[in-house]
C-alpha cells in the first residue's frame, strides 16, 4: 500500500465509489456521528482502509468526540435547589 | 390537600426528582454555566413535568421524558431572548489559524488523557450560544443532527456547519491549554 495511493484519486476508482482525501475529510464528523447514508459511509470507509494519511486523522477526531461525550452533563445540583423544588411542588399541590 | 393529590406528588417526587442532577447539569451546560439561570430552568421544567405527570406513562424512560421537557423549555426561552439583538456572532470572530494545530501537534490524542475536564467544560460554556447549544445537544446528549435541527428550528446543514466550527474551536482551545500546561510546545 503506498502512502499516497488514494491522494489524489487515481483512475482506478470504479463507479465513483471511492472518495479522495479531501472529500473524506470533509465528511469526517458526519461519518463518525453516523449521519451518512450507507453508500457514502461505505465510500469513506473504503478510503480509510487504504489511506494512511486520513486514517489517523479520523482516529484522532473519534478520540476527541468520545472524550467530549464522556464529559456528559450530569452535575450535582446545589442542595438549595432540591428544597426549592420540593416547596414548589407542595405549593402546586395545595 | 386531597389524598390522591398528595399521593400523586409523592409518586412524582420519587420517580422524577432522582433525575434532578441530570436536569441541572443539562440546564447548566445549555445556559453556558449560568447557575441562577440553570436553576430557574430546572424549576420551570420540573413544574411543567409535574403538571403533565398524568400523561407520563409509568415504566417508560422518566429521565428521557424530563430531559426533553427541559430542552424544550430552554429552547423556548432561548428564542424569546433571541428576539433581542445578539452580541457577537461567531462568524464575526476571526477564524483561528490553529484549528488543526491540536491534531498536528498530538495526532494520537494523548492530551485527552491529561486535560482537566473543567477546562474543557469552560471552553464549551464559552462558545457562542448557537454553537454551544448544538454541541451540548449533539455531543453531550447524543441527539441526531435531525433532532437538533428540529429543536433549534434550523436546517440540518446549519447543524453540521455549527458542529464543525464549534468542534474546531474547542480543539484550538485545547491546544492552547495544552501549550499553557507545558504538555505541548
Amino acid at each position: 500500500m503506498s502512502e499516497s495511493g488514494t491522494h489524489p484519486p487515481d483512475g482506478s476508482q470504479s463507479g465513483g465509489q471511492e472518495l479522495n482525501c479531501e472529500e473524506s475529510l470533509a465528511r469526517v464528523y458526519e461519518y463518525l456521528d453516523g449521519e451518512l447514508d450507507t453508500g457514502e459511509h461505505d465510500a469513506v470507509r473504503l478510503h480509510l482502509e487504504k489511506c494512511r494519511r486520513c486514517y489517523p486523522h479520523f482516529d484522532f477526531e473519534r478520540l476527541f468526540l468520545d472524550y467530549v461525550h464522556e464529559l456528559g452533563s450530569e452535575q450535582e445540583a446545589r442542595p438549595g435547589l432540591k428544597d426549592r423544588v420540593l416547596e414548589m411542588l407542595e405549593a402546586e399541590t395545595r | 390537600m386531597s389524598v390522591p393529590a398528595e399521593q400523586r406528588r409523592r409518586e412524582f417526587e420519587s420517580e422524577a426528582l432522582v433525575h434532578l442532577d441530570a436536569l441541572y447539569g443539562l440546564a447548566l451546560r445549555l445556559s453556558g454555566g449560568d447557575e441562577p439561570r440553570a436553576e430557574d430552568l430546572v424549576q420551570e421544567a420540573v413544574l411543567k413535568a409535574y403538571r403533565a405527570w398524568d400523561r407520563f406513562e409509568v415504566g417508560t424512560n422518566c429521565r428521557a421524558w424530563l430531559m426533553t421537557i427541559l430542552r424544550n423549555t430552554f429552547i423556548n426561552e432561548f428564542r424569546r431572548r433571541k428576539a433581542r439583538p445578539t452580541p457577537v456572532e461567531f462568524e464575526q470572530v476571526a477564524e483561528r489559524p490553529s484549528s488543526e494545530a491540536l491534531y498536528e501537534a498530538d495526532p494520537e490524542g494523548r492530551i485527552f488523557d491529561h486535560i482537566i475536564d473543567d477546562q474543557v467544560i469552560a471552553a464549551i460554556d464559552g462558545l457562542p450560544d448557537e454553537f454551544r447549544i448544538a454541541v451540548v445537544l449533539s455531543d453531550l446528549e447524543g441527539l441526531s443532527y435531525q433532532e437538533v435541527a428540529e429543536l433549534m428550528e434550523i436546517p440540518v446543514g446549519t447543524v453540521k456547519s455549527r458542529l464543525f466550527r464549534a468542534r474546531k474551536r474547542l480543539q484550538a482551545q485545547l491546544y492552547d491549554y495544552a501549550v499553557e500546561m507545558g504538555y505541548l510546545r
